[in-house]
């Protein structure tokens, strides 16, 4: 059976270069992929051009098995939401999300009805009469959801919708995104730099590295708990890059820093990066254990974990994080117990 | 100071007034009076054979229904060719966007009579001089570089993403004009015809020059009666010429008022 969506070997354009050179997915009718990227790596305009609102380079775009390549964007049955939800300003916002409906030659009852129908799915009906500039953010982005999904698409593309919001919208758009999914069977693709966008919508997150190749698919706890590779651990942003060596000891391999050894299984000797979150490693104070000892340099307090610079006696540097309610201060002297790594080649 | 600068401004607004609505004032008042010299101070008489004569006179009405003919055709015509060019210049490279927009200003900032050469002997070579398509085509000139500089300037600040979304949605490119950017630009479209029509209108020497004196319009009565000394037809030809300015701009401020937003 063809996926929804199924993209293969797309050449994706920035200006007149190939931005993208070569990319492949999938994405199955009712679930969601994150496609995660640094900015300006290429993720709205991978949109952009499934959409057909810019030409792809080479490739191919099928949907529901259709190749939908060289066709114009409303002949794609893909809904592309920008990042600041478009609402027409001359129209009120049931006209606004019974549009599609409205294109569709149904009849403009029976487009009401529906479009009443959706924007109450999302919790917006209350401002159906409403001028679309008379709204808030978040409603703005449940109506430009509502109107998407009464086009009934085969795709939706959203974005970053949530990236221009402020905490308490963010939270909204989050709930509203996850009511569109369940009322709609399309598959979704949510393009974002935010991890924790991706935990809260994503059925499944794939990353856009620097060379513009996409890693495979994986859902969000497996790709936190295994990223295929260092570039994606750094682009998941929640892991401290401890710099070292994998050394050999025996049959066993090490991996080794300033603030001791970790055990690093097929791991292969040379410089390594390990990556570790916040609660896979603990911060002591003083010199009981048997680890090097280190200087804390200083201490930079987020909102969920502390990040702390510590130092040993040959001058040599790495960055922990650790749980924000850990006391320790810039001056004490600490060891590290690493619980679980992850181990990369790398400098 | 503050009484001061208040002064300045109370001065300025009656110095504003008194240069926008004097002329005005003068031209009512001359076109409903017959006999009225200097040093008197008020009319002797009113009298509105002006009016009269504007309507009733054969030349005066062929001259009419030219300058009207010419104003309407200009304001559709160049708004139907400036509203695309306008916008596939705004939306291409900026190489495109300046040289059409350095097009469209050489039309505007051409001097009449230059232009009005150029154009008469363009309009010849066609058969058309003395005529009133030639007439037309001299007044689509002007007509269009205003217009195209109008559209350009619209498109320029457009929000492309609005149809963008349609597509998406489904629009097709007749559905997409329909539905979302004729209505949203209304207010420009108004803005654009009226412009058309008072380019038009108000044209003398290219009227002049390229109808060659066969094509009678409004202007061109008004300047024969004031050289001729008919001051009372002069003033109502040239109230007849303001009217439809002010009427003109009374619609294209309402239909801007109705209009919800223009995207940008």
């Amino acid at each position: 059976m063809s996926a929804t969506l199924d993209v293969h070997d797309l050449g994706v354009l920035f200006g007149d270069r190939i931005g993208l050179p070569s990319l492949s997915l999938t994405v199955q009718g009712g679930d969601c992929l994150a496609v995660l990227g640094a900015s300006g790596s290429g993720k709205s305009s991978l949109l952009r051009t499934l959409a057909g609102l810019q030409a792809a380079a080479s490739g191919r775009i099928a949907v529901n098995g259709r190749d939908v390549t060289m066709l114009e964007p409303e002949q794609r049955g893909i809904v592309y939401l920008h990042q600041e939800p478009v609402l027409f300003p001359q129209l009120s916002v049931m006209e606004n999300v019974a549009f599609p409906l409205v294109i569709r030659r149904i009849a403009k009852s029976e487009a009401q009805r529906r479009a009443l129908e959706m924007l109450a799915r999302l919790q917006v009906d209350g401002v159906a009469t409403h001028r679309a500039g008379a709204l808030s953010g978040g409603q703005r982005h449940r109506v430009a959801l509502a109107r998407a999904l009464c086009a009934d698409p085969a795709v939706l593309l959203l974005d970053e919708p949530l990236s221009s919001l402020d905490p308490g919208v963010r939270g909204d758009v989050r709930e509203a995104l996850l009511a569109a999914r369940a009322a709609s069977g399309a598959a979704t693709i949510l393009v974002t730099h935010d991890l924790d966008d991706c935990m809260a919508v994503a059925t499944h997150i794939t990353t856009i590295g620097a060379g513009g190749a996409l890693s495979a698919p994986a859902t969000p706890s497996a790709l936190l708990l295994a990223p295929p590779m260092l570039e994606v651990a750094q682009l998941l942003g929640v892991y401290a890059t401890l710099y070292g060596v994998v050394e050999m000891h025996g049959s066993a391999a090490m991996f080794r820093w300033i603030g001791g050894v970790i055990a690093a299984a097929d791991a292969t000797p040379g410089a390594s990066v390990a990556c570790v979150r916040s609660h896979e490693l603990a911060v002591h104070v003083g010199d009981q254990l048997q680890a090097p000892v280190l200087t804390v340099t200083a201490r930079r307090d987020a909102a969920h974990e502390v990040l702390l610079d510590v130092r040993d006696l040959s001058g040599a540097m790495a960055t922990v994080r650790t749980f924000s309610g850990t006391p320790v201060q810039v001056g004490e002297r600490v060891q590290v117990v690493v619980h679980h790594a992850r181990i990369f080649p790398g400098h | 100071m503050r009484s001061r600068e208040s002064l300045l401004r109370s001065l300025s607004f009656v110095a504003l007034l008194l240069f926008a609505t004097a002329p005005l004032l003068m031209l009512i008042v001359t076109s409903l009076s017959r006999g009225w010299f200097y040093p008197a101070v008020l009319p002797p008489s009113l009298d509105a054979s002006g009016w009269r004569d504007l309507v009733n006179d054969p030349a005066r009405r062929v001259a009419l229904t030219n300058s009207l003919l010419l104003g309407v055709g200009t304001a559709i015509v160049a708004t139907l060719l400036a509203l695309p060019l306008g916008r596939a210049a705004a939306l291409s490279t900026r190489a495109v966007r300046r040289t059409v927009a350095l097009l469209a200003f050489a039309a505007v900032a051409l001097p009449p009579v230059a232009l009005g050469v150029g154009l008469q002997l363009s309009v010849l070579s066609l058969g058309l001089g003395g005529t009133l398509m030639g007439v037309f085509l001299a007044h689509m000139v002007p007509a269009l570089g205003y217009l195209t500089l109008v559209f350009l300037g619209v498109f320029t600040r457009w929000d492309t993403r609005l149809e963008e979304a349609a597509a998406t949605l489904g629009a097709d490119g007749v559905m997409r004009w329909r539905l979302v950017l004729l209505p949203l630009l209304r207010r420009p479209i108004a803005d654009a015809m009226a412009l058309g029509f008072l380019v038009s209108w108000a044209q003398v020497a290219l009227t002049l020059l390229v109808g060659g004196g066969a094509v009678r319009t409004l202007p061109l009565e008004v300047l024969a009666m004031l050289q001729a000394g008919q001051d009372q037809h002069a003033a109502t030809g040239a109230l007849a010429l303001a009217i439809p300015a002010l009427l003109v701009l009374a619609v294209s401020r309402t239909a801007a008022r109705d209009t919800a937003a223009v995207a940008a």
